[in-house]
């Protein structure tokens, strides 16, 4: 069953020493993402955009809109030639909201020139060099961190006093298994989720995807939307990739095992509960996967993308998403399976 | 060209885990939220606490210099993770877990779950401009981690947070009540 890899000890040499040999240093970092100006603008705290109370930068933190106003290029490696370009939006805020704001532009254009002249000092006469907001080193915190730390130390070892030892076998014949432990099966996607944030600089994220190839289809039935024309643009992109990549892990995972076969029904529960009719599995199917979705855009990200990927960096935005799901989903679980009245 | 290797190569690894961790199983997924069946949670969890050493040892070894930190805006957060919180106790379905089963050749993904992703993500697109400018606004903190938000040093969060997630681990699997275990596959 492969049990014991995780606590195997070579496995987390191995790891280390598989991000360190296939990796090289990243010098253009900041150009890996779709818009390189919030990778190198907008991480780790420093001159986070959506926190400054500049009204017109928190109105369009919903998508990656730099460029649209600011100009430049952000598909750009270097740091120069990103900056190619570069304009001042509120110096010329008549015309800066005309790209996408085709009709009311002016409307916007006021209200910004107006809130601007009320911040002082106003940002069109000092460049934008808004002061990073310093990440300062808090004592206290560490010092709370540290007593917690050593307090679930404590917890730990007698947690894992009673850790039983498995028995090991070949490595390659736990490849046709039907099943892993989930602990082994996670180590393994953990180790993809690392090379996908540090090596691609990327999340791990299928919604996007699926988003990116909605947008053939978004532009051409709704040619006006500010949303397709701008924000989400049609492309196969490296997620969709990703995603063809799933599939044909998925298969080779489950023809190896001898699972791959074509089916209309889940294996188990479905049809207890439900009756063996495709139509019903295939209508529950359909909705619940457009909930998910719209889910997904809605918070930002999927399971991988936002609750794995976006944990594995310590956003708060991952912690949320997950309370939300078993919010959400819980209720509607007992739904599914309350008892009914006999 | 050596971007889309990679892409295919990581996608493969990750299709092939959630294959064998049996997350392509409606009841596994949904069982979660009937507490019957944690084996999606300690596949998760364990996911997370490794992503989160490797990428900390990544970036302090300079292989990056940073990793991308999706923004925090509290309600749309919550909001988004209810709605696929249905979603997902309903079909049993979450993106990822849609394409791992069509990769084993189920016809219920592929035709009712694919062409979903695909109208959900039209029906968001439709959606967008009218809700997210307003919803993402609040409870907006911006790019941030909780090391940044704190102030404390990044090794010693993730120190807790490794601390919590394995101890969380090992309560979990005390519990042992995985009623789809063993799995439901294999005729």
């Amino acid at each position: 069953m492969c049990d014991d890899l995780p606590v195997r000890p070579w496995f987390p040499l191995l790891s280390v020493l598989a991000i360190t040999a296939l990796a090289q240093p990243l010098s253009a970092q900041c150009a890996s993402n779709a818009s390189s100006c919030v990778t190198c603008h907008e991480t780790q705290g420093l001159r986070p955009v959506l926190d400054s109370a500049q009204i017109w930068h928190v109105d369009h933190g919903f998508g990656d809109l730099c460029a649209s106003c600011h100009g430049g290029d952000p598909a750009s490696p270097t740091k120069e030639e990103a900056h190619l370009g570069l304009r001042q939006p509120l110096a010329d805020a008549a015309n800066s909201c005309t790209g996408c704001h085709t009709d009311d532009s002016s409307k916007y254009a006021e209200r910004y020139l107006r809130a601007a002249v009320s911040m002082a000092p106003p940002p069109h006469v000092t460049p934008p060099t808004t002061v990073p907001p310093k990440v300062t080193a808090s004592p206290t915190a560490n010092r709370v961190l540290i007593s917690l730390a050593a307090l679930l130390s404590v917890a730990l070892f007698f947690a894992v006093r009673h850790a039983r030892a498995t028995e090991s076998r070949p490595l390659l014949s736990c490849l046709r298994d039907k099943i892993w432990s989930p602990y082994s099966a996670g180590v393994l996607l953990g180790l993809v989720v690392a090379f996908a944030e540090v090596i691609c600089g990327r999340p791990l994220a299928l919604s996007g995807a699926f988003d990116k190839l909605a947008a053939y289809l978004g532009r051409w039935l709704f040619p006006s939307s500010q949303y397709y024309g701008h924000i989400m643009t049609a492309g196969v992109t490296w997620q969709v990739w990703l995603m063809v990549g799933v599939l044909a892990g998925s298969f080779a995972s489950s023809k190896l095992s001898g699972e791959a076969r074509f089916r209309w029904l889940p294996d188990t529960q479905w049809e207890p509960r439900f009756g063996a009719s495709r139509t019903l599995r295939l209508v529950v199917a359909f909705f619940g996967a457009v909930l998910v979705q719209m889910g997904a855009g809605i918070a930002g990200g999927c399971t991988s993308g936002l609750a794995i990927s976006g944990g594995a960096v310590l956003a708060p935005a991952a912690f949320l998403f997950m309370l939300g799901m078993f919010a959400g989903g819980i209720p509607v679980a007992w739904f599914w399976y309350r008892e009914r009245a006999a | 060209m050596l971007d889309v290797f990679k892409a295919l190569m990581l996608g493969l690894l990750f299709g092939w885990s959630l294959q064998k961790a049996g997350l392509t199983h409606y009841a596994r997924i949904v069982n979660v939220y009937r507490f019957r069946d944690m084996t999606v949670i300690r596949f998760m969890l364990t996911a997370l606490v490794v992503g989160a050493v490797g990428i900390q040892l990544g970036i302090e070894l300079g292989f990056a210099t940073n990793a991308p930190i999706p923004p925090t805006s509290m309600l749309s957060n919550v909001v988004g993770g209810v709605i696929f919180g249905v979603g997902m106790a309903s079909a049993g379905y979450c993106p990822g877990t849609i394409v791992a089963e069509a990769g084993e050749g189920r016809l219920d993904a592929w035709l009712g779950g694919l062409s979903g992703l695909i109208v959900g993500a039209l029906a968001f697109g439709l959606l967008q401009p009218m809700i997210m400018p307003s919803l993402a606004r609040v409870g907006a903190l911006g790019r941030v981690t909780l090391a940044t938000l704190t102030g404390a040093s990044p090794w010693l969060v993730l120190l807790v947070f490794g601390q919590v997630i394995v101890l969380m681990l090992i309560l979990i699997g005390r519990m042992g009540n995985d009623t789809t275990n063993p799995p439901p596959a294999g005729d």
